[in-house]
């Protein structure tokens, strides 16, 4: 019944219309903030979730670029391989250790034949996508296992096997054919069986264990050289421009390709500053708004308002009461708004799993601590207004 | 419970020479629950600034003004507020009736303001008693003062209280009418043990004070 007597007595003088046009531009400023969090946190998602067929986290082999300056001394020192490893970007480094030995490969099928010379390099396991657990080697093993780039294959079907008239190999052929391999040293040359064990996409290289290339070396007698001039780089986030910059800034060079997520990122990042500055701004406005409005409500009623206080209204039941008028059309701006978010974030969801993207089907928790957290600040705002107002 | 009056002077009375002779202003003075007080005193010596003095609603004096041993110049909003709910009651001598809500609104709102102690049905009672029933649900603003009057009378019966203050609560009532009101207030002054404190022009019999003072 109070309820009732003071809504009859403090009335909103100040129009609905005004009150709801403040109340859209609320939902607007708290949709665009949100969005901006839910776009960056949905990126991330991607960076770090293992389920994306077409997840960006990825390898780069890195180099230096090689002009007339450095011809002949390409060599990454410790200083700068340390220095890759501390970068935020990276998270693992590994060498990748070239044979110094020479070497060749041939068929032992006369249906097939080829012959050619050859190098391999090798890297720690860790940064081969192709699982084999007999990707190891000793001068006792029955072949040597080899990781063949995809593309070699394709090069091979689609071009070497046509101008030579030699027949289409799909990958698991290639798998089952075994090759002769020669390394040549100090007391002859020696053969090995050699079978191709996986076809990869990740490290453009022929890899062999590390064992074989350490074995190889050791038989070739080449100058004890552990210099390092590939290394691979394991990073969750190819998007990140500060490895461009990095590159640039060393004279490195990678497949560019693989960095054209930082052309992208850049795109994101400016789409998402944009939004949530204009979400900022719009929400700043909008407090603004708001007090005015909730200063305009209390003005227009003042007369009212110092009655009821002076027949002994506590100004703290006044502000309850006017907190419960403003604040749960605030709420509804706010619960609108993240609504809208969560349908889009839904609709979002179906739309990329058609092409093989996954992301959550739900908001995330941060942008659902900042519905909170906005929540919390308009109700503190609302509050403050109210009680400034009816204290003045 | 008791107001204390010690040395009291409005600032803007402060010069009239009518306060060195005021039985009131300048004096101590305490009134005691239960009491029924009469202050009476021809126009602007002051009648309405006591009032206001003690309900709370002014500060421009010196001396001072205690309630149950506090100052109420000091006391702070939600005190005031506390006291004016629960331990004082007033009729205002301009009546201060919300002129769009009706009559009934304008008595419900002192009724609900803090937990009821009057049920709904006595509000027709009351009205009753003080011919105002029928136009309870009539806009305050247009009663006639009298009927305002009786309306600002019941809404400050609506509350639980140890002071009831009236400011010339009967100066647009007809005799009659002020009798019926007069012995409404002090049934419920005895129903709360409640005191009364009453300024008016003159002198009256309307209840049985123990104090009657000039101001």
């Amino acid at each position: 019944m109070l309820n009732h007597l003071l809504k009859k007595l403090i009335r909103n003088h100040s129009g609905i219309i005004r009150m709801i046009t403040s109340r859209i531009g609320l939902g607007i400023a708290v949709f665009l903030l949100l969005t901006a969090i839910q776009i960056q946190s949905n990126y991330h998602f991607l960076l770090n979730s293992s389920n994306n067929k077409d997840s960006i986290a990825d390898f780069l082999v890195i180099n230096k670029i090689l002009d007339n300056n450095n011809l002949s001394n390409t060599k990454l020192d410790q200083d700068l391989i340390n220095e890759i490893a501390k970068q935020p970007f990276t998270e693992s480094v590994g060498i990748l250790t070239p044979s110094r030995f020479k070497a060749s490969i041939q068929s032992i099928s006369d249906r097939f034949p080829f012959y050619t010379d050859i190098s391999f390099e090798s890297v720690p396991s860790d940064f081969i996508d192709v699982k084999n657990d007999q990707f190891s080697w000793d001068p006792n093993a029955a072949y040597v296992p080899v990781i063949v780039p995809n593309m070699f294959l394709d090069i091979y079907n689609f071009q070497f096997s046509i101008s030579q008239n030699l027949p289409q190999l799909t990958p698991a052929i290639v798998k089952m054919i075994v090759f002769k391999l020669t390394v040549y040293g100090k007391n002859g040359p020696i053969s090995f069986n050699a079978k191709i064990v996986g076809l990869s996409d990740r490290i453009s290289s022929m890899l062999v264990p590390v064992e074989f290339i350490r074995w190889g070396n050791n038989y070739a007698e080449t100058k004890s050289n552990n210099e390092v001039s590939r290394l691979v780089l394991k990073t969750n986030d190819p998007s990140n421009a500060a490895i461009v910059s990095f590159l640039k800034k060393y004279n490195l060079s990678t497949n560019t390709e693989k960095l054209r997520y930082s052309k992208y990122r850049k795109v994101i990042d400016a789409v998402v500053a944009i939004a949530g500055l204009t979400g900022i701004l719009m929400l700043v406005f909008a407090l603004i708004i708001f007090t005015l409005f909730i200063q305009l409500t209390i003005s227009n009623c003042k007369q009212e308002i110092i009655l009821l206080i002076t027949l002994g209204a506590a100004p703290k039941q006044l502000s309850k009461f006017l907190l419960r008028q403003f604040y749960p059309g605030n709420l509804l701006s706010i619960g609108s708004a993240t609504l809208l978010l969560i349908l889009l974030q839904y609709g979002l969801k179906i739309f990329l799993e058609k092409q093989l993207i996954f992301i959550p089907s739900a908001i995330s928790w941060i942008t659902l601590i900042t519905v909170g957290a906005l929540s919390f600040l308009l109700w503190i705002v609302t509050k403050k207004a109210i009680q400034k107002h009816i204290n003045a | 419970m008791h107001f204390k009056l010690n040395n009291v002077i409005p600032a803007i009375l402060a010069d009239r020479p009518s306060v060195r002779i005021s039985g009131i202003w300048g004096q101590a003075i305490e009134w005691k629950k239960g009491d029924f007080i009469k202050i009476t005193a021809p126009s602007g010596t002051g009648k309405t600034t006591l009032v206001h003095l003690l309900y709370g609603l002014r500060k421009d004096y010196s001396g001072e003004v205690l309630y149950e041993g506090k100052n109420i110049q000091l006391i702070d909003s939600s005190e005031l507020s506390n006291l004016r709910q629960l331990h004082w009651s007033i009729v205002f001598q301009d009546l201060r009736l919300f002129p769009n809500l009706t009559a009934r609104e304008n008595i419900e709102l002192k009724r609900v303001l803090q937990n009821p102690i009057v049920r709904v049905e006595q509000i027709e009672e009351m009205a009753s008693q003080l011919g105002i029933l029928s136009i309870l649900d009539q806009q305050a603003m247009h009663c006639s003062y009298g009927e305002q009057q009786r309306v600002s009378i019941l809404r400050a019966l609506m509350q639980p209280f140890d002071f009831i203050i009236l400011d010339e609560p009967f100066s647009h009532l007809d005799n009659a009418n002020k009798k019926i009101a007069a012995a409404l207030i002090e049934a419920e002054c005895k129903k709360r043990s409640a005191g009364l404190i009453i300024t008016d022009l003159d002198k009256d019999e309307h209840f049985d004070y123990q104090v009657s003072l000039n101001l």
